[in-house]
């Protein structure tokens, strides 16, 4: 029986940085040392990190600041994505990234919403959204905002892929953090645990705890019985990324755009030097020079160099097999759609310092960390299916096999729920919120057939007053806020 | 789109549950939503489920509107700050469950680790004196909880003792002042609707038939709709063997606890509820393991004042229907399945069917993803329950029944399995968003019964061990200060909420 002394972080990219920085801040201080083992970055230049809001907490635990996060990775802060093509409506929706729900008492405001819609009102539901209103108009509220407010909101980012895992590099380093680069490594097993990883050198490293974060094929993990890898291709059909570059636009949006053609879907991230684009698609749909004048076509503009491609495969396996844990996409290679790819790994952190392995040789802990990630990364599964699942494009053969196929019966059940009744059903482990599932059903088109009955307790005059006034403190709230670009010249410049 | 047609709802059965469903429908969905008739029959007794409650009540009252002060008073209310397990783990060991957290948790560590962490370095604690609760509860004191969170005594939530027939009475009075409709008889039949699958009426003994939209079985163990209907009972008597119990009040005596006590007993366990002019006991006990008589004499030998009647006995197993809501039927409390009341679950869990039933009102044509949902929400609440009931079975070293040697040894759910485990391994306690029971309440009963954590959070050694000690003495201070300006149980009582028959005992003392 002894304490885990020493952590060996094999990865690279943003995976194997952010997991050192965390297990070495929190551990630490109480005596484990964290090392770190390079892998060769798969980043291209092309590339975007894109991430919901909870990135800037896990900065604020790391002693990041955000001026410094946005300037060093060329950032845009952003509230949400807007999502075209995908159900019909020339204008799509915005997902907003609002931190609340609004409520009347007991009661969800979506239930009026659904009530008025039957009685002829046609405000679309993102328009009692803060953060997509906010997004609509380009506008974002100052980080020093109310946090009680209920117009309190926190951006989430986009960020130059290279910048910011270079940034965390040199962060990591500073912090003293042991490092050794590889170009490539192997895994000693015994019987479900790793003994030992070797280097391209030759040199072997031990440690009492390995964390794996080396991307999609899990060089660790993947060398353990159990490790192999299980398929979401089903639900999630695309199977190419390309990465390209555009000129930054202007004004600076503070959102995504997602749009869906006919073969999969196009992002446009806006980064304050360029314009990030991301196609995530099927090849046996379109090739990929065709590809790429979609792309620029799609994003209407012109790319500054030849795309990137590479094969895309969504996937999970268990993240912790005997003393190696799998971290981000080792663990869980999700799509692209709702920036949650740094979340992912977040999360993954988050949960390993709660289950943290108090001793060597027994780590029952994983199992409990096992069921909470596969909880965590099957919510985040279900959230991306639903864009395919709800399209409403007809007569494309990917689209069409989309929506046919069922989805896992932990999304159809709510589903379901939602269609009934517009309520979605609590759950441990989601990074999406109820409003943030409310937002994305309604936006792709799935109205409930039924609201409720509380609603019909208060008197329609009533009903009426409490959505104009909803919409004027939106509208109000909004109007002072600064553009992206007030935003990241900082309060001072008014 | 033409106006909605309330919602006609019959609710069978008058106890505990079919008064709180009435009251709680009348209170929030009203006459516009839904229409309540309530059937019971006066020549049919009622269980009165269990006389301690969870501090969720407090939320139930307040939704409706029941006015505490005056609630506490008409059912001779007293304050709950926790359960005191007496004998349980062991014979001579002592703990209370407190409805309030163990110290705090500092960096994402929580407080049992830095407890742990203590005690191995020679510090040997009793955990109980980092809990305001507990140590409220040691002290017989009684005060709101400060709604300042930097307060001290905001660390802690109440419940109460109270008298449930009482608690049925008022709730019907509250009922009936809104609209409620209560029908006196029987039920002799029952009538399946044919085309849906669901209730279609019951037929009263005097030939009256009543139709409805909604029907809610709360007819107790009878389950006399629900049974009708695809909703199949899930035995757990493997797992929570007791199966009787004898209850008797008696006078009051001995300390005015603002907490329940549970003693445990060769084949069973003894509880004890204090109200203001009364004290209720009873001995739940597996008739598998005690002659019936001898366990109405143990009863009677272990009260605090002279019994005020004879022992009653009630028969039970302990399980829960699968599906307590199967068509246009929901089964409500006992008719949905029994838990013993080491944990003062049974009215939580009408509770939380009437708030989960509000959440999913239907209209006359009921989808079928709202019993979904609502079946998926029980199925959580009562796994919870039941494997938190089982862990202070399995968890004991007595030597001193047959009962509790076979307890030791029985294969138990594998949630609760892993549970005690990972506690064991290295005092970890999962958090969860749904369902009663949070880490405080888990930690408490692991220690109290004895599963000793063998390591601790590694993550609890960043604080350098002089720094962590100093802060629980700071704590464990600032408590015992606090607490020694509390009123007692009784002046508080007195206080807020007296009772007539309490005011009069008081009187004559």
């Amino acid at each position: 029986m002894s304490r885990v002394r020493h952590v060996a972080v094999v990865g690279r990219d943003a995976a194997l940085w952010l997991s050192a920085l965390v297990l070495h801040r929190a551990m630490g201080p109480a005596g484990v040392t964290v090392e770190a083992i390079e892998l060769p970055s798969h980043l291209v230049p092309a590339d975007v990190y894109t991430a919901v809001p909870s990135l800037s907490g896990l900065h604020a635990m790391l002693g990041l600041t955000e001026p410094d996060v946005l300037r060093t990775c060329a950032g845009v802060p952003m509230l949400g994505q807007r999502f075209v093509g995908w159900s019909g409506g020339d204008d799509g929706f915005v997902h907003g990234y609002d931190l609340r729900q609004p409520g009347i008492e007991d009661v969800d405001f979506l239930q009026f919403w659904i009530h008025a819609r039957t009685r002829g009102m046609n405000v679309p539901w993102e328009d009692f959204s803060f953060a997509a209103s906010a997004a609509r108009m380009g506008r974002l509220p100052l980080p020093d905002a109310d946090p009680e407010s209920p117009a309190a909101l926190a951006p989430g980012y986009h960020l130059h892929a290279r910048a910011y895992a270079g940034a965390m590099r040199n962060y990591a380093l500073a912090q003293g953090i042991a490092h050794r680069a590889t170009d490539q490594v192997s895994v000693e097993t015994a019987g479900d645990r790793i003994a030992s990883v070797r280097l391209g050198d030759g040199a072997n490293v031990g440690a009492d705890l390995y964390i794996d974060a080396s991307g999609p094929d899990a060089a660790l993990l993947s060398a353990l019985p159990g490790g192999e890898a299980e398929s979401w291709s089903h639900w999630l059909p695309c199977n190419r990324v390309m990465r390209a570059s555009a000129p930054p636009l202007h004004p600076l949006p503070p959102f995504g755009e997602i749009t869906a053609f006919r073969a999969g879907w196009v992002g446009r991230f806006p980064l304050q030097n360029r314009t990030a684009l991301v196609a995530v698609y099927d090849d046996a749909q379109i090739d990929a020079s065709e590809m790429a004048g979609t792309l620029a076509r799609i994003a209407g503009t012109s790319l500054r160099e030849a795309p990137e491609v590479a094969a895309f495969a969504s996937q999970a396996r268990t993240p912790w097999i005997g003393n190696c844990v799998a971290i981000g996409e080792a663990a869980a290679n999700l799509d692209l759609l709702d920036a949650v790819s740094l979340h992912a790994i977040h999360a993954g952190l988050t949960h390993l310092l709660a289950f943290c392995p108090a001793d060597t040789t027994d780590m029952p802990e994983s199992a409990l960390y096992n069921r909470t990630m596969r909880a965590t990364f099957e919510s985040l599964r279900d959230f991306q299916i639903t864009h395919y699942r709800l399209n409403n494009r007809t007569g494309e053969p990917l689209w069409d096999r989309a929506r046919a196929t069922p989805a896992p019966e932990s999304l159809e059940v709510r589903l379901r729920l939602f269609a009934a009744r517009g309520q979605v059903p609590p759950h441990d482990e989601e990074c999406f919120q109820p409003q943030n599932w409310a937002a994305l059903f309604v936006g792709h088109g799935l109205i409930p057939r039924d609201h409720d009955p509380r609603v019909d307790l208060m008197p329609e005059r009533e009903q009426i007053i409490r959505f104009h006034t909803l919409l004027a403190h939106i509208a109000e709230s909004v109007r002072p806020m600064p553009t992206v670009a007030q935003y990241l010249a900082g309060p001072t410049a008014g | 789109m033409s106006e909605r047609q309330p919602v006609e709802v019959v609710i069978v059965g008058g106890g505990t549950a079919g008064w709180m469903a009435a009251a709680g429908l009348a209170g929030i969905l009203k006459p516009e939503i839904c229409r309540v008739r309530l059937i019971e029959s006066d020549e049919i007794g009622i269980v009165g489920v269990g006389e301690a409650t969870l501090p969720q009540m407090r939320d139930f009252n307040s939704a409706i509107g029941v006015v505490e002060s005056e609630m506490m008073r008409r059912t001779n209310a007293t304050f709950k700050l926790g359960i005191e397990f007496v004998d349980w783990g062991w014979q001579g060991s002592r703990y209370i469950h407190p409805f309030g957290v163990h110290g705090e948790t500092i960096g994402g560590v929580g407080f049992q680790h830095r407890w742990l962490r203590a005690a191995q370095h020679g510090r040997e604690w009793d955990v109980g004196e980092f809990s305001y609760a507990i140590a409220a509860a040691r002290a017989n004191a009684f005060d709101f909880p400060s709604s300042d969170p930097g307060a001290i005594d905001s660390t802690y939530n109440y419940a109460y003792h109270l008298d449930a027939s009482l608690y049925a009475r008022f709730l019907r009075d509250f009922a009936e002042t809104r609209g409620v409709v209560r029908t006196e008889g029987k039920i002799v039949s029952v009538q399946r609707d044919g085309e849906r699958g669901g209730i279609a009426s019951v037929t009263m003994e005097s030939g009256k038939v009543i139709t409805g939209d909604l029907f809610l079985d709360c007819s107790g163990f009878r389950g006399l709709l629900i049974n009708q209907l695809d909703a199949p009972f899930e035995d757990w008597t493997k797992w929570l063997p007791c199966d009787r119990a004898f209850a008797v009040p008696c006078e009051l005596g001995g300390d005015f606890t603002p907490y329940t006590r549970s003693t445990a007993r060769e084949a069973g366990w003894q509880w004890r509820i204090p109200l203001q002019h009364r004290i209720g006991n009873g001995y739940v006990f597996a008739s598998a393991f005690i002659d019936p008589d001898r366990a109405a004499e143990t009863l009677l030998a272990n009260l605090d004042g002279a019994a005020q009647t004879e022992p009653r006995m009630l028969r039970f197993a302990a399980g829960r229907r699968m599906n307590s809501w199967s068509h246009n039927c929901i089964a409500v409390g006992l008719a949905s399945g029994f838990l013993e009341p080491l944990e003062s679950t049974s009215i939580y869990l009408i509770q939380i069917a009437i708030q989960n039933l509000i959440k999913l009102f239907p209209q006359a044509e009921i989808d079928p993803a709202l019993p979904a949902e609502y079946n998926r929400l029980m199925d959580l609440e009562y796994s919870v329950i039941r494997d938190f009931l089982i862990l202070h079975y399995r968890a004991n070293t007595r030597d001193d029944g047959e009962l509790w040697r076979h307890c030791r040894d029985m294969e138990v759910p594998d949630s609760l399995t892993e549970k005690i485990a990972l506690f064991r391994h290295s005092g970890h306690i999962e958090q969860t968003k749904i369902g009663l029971f949070s880490p405080p309440s888990w930690l408490s009963v692991l220690l109290g019964q004895g599963v000793r954590p063998e390591r601790y959070h590694p993550m609890a050694d960043a604080m350098p061990l002089d720094v962590q000690l100093a802060g629980m003495e700071k704590l464990h201070t600032r408590i015992a200060a606090r607490v020694a300006k509390m009123p007692s149980h009784a002046e508080a009582v007195a206080d807020f909420c007296p009772s007539e028959a309490g005011r009069a005992l008081r009187g004559a003392a």
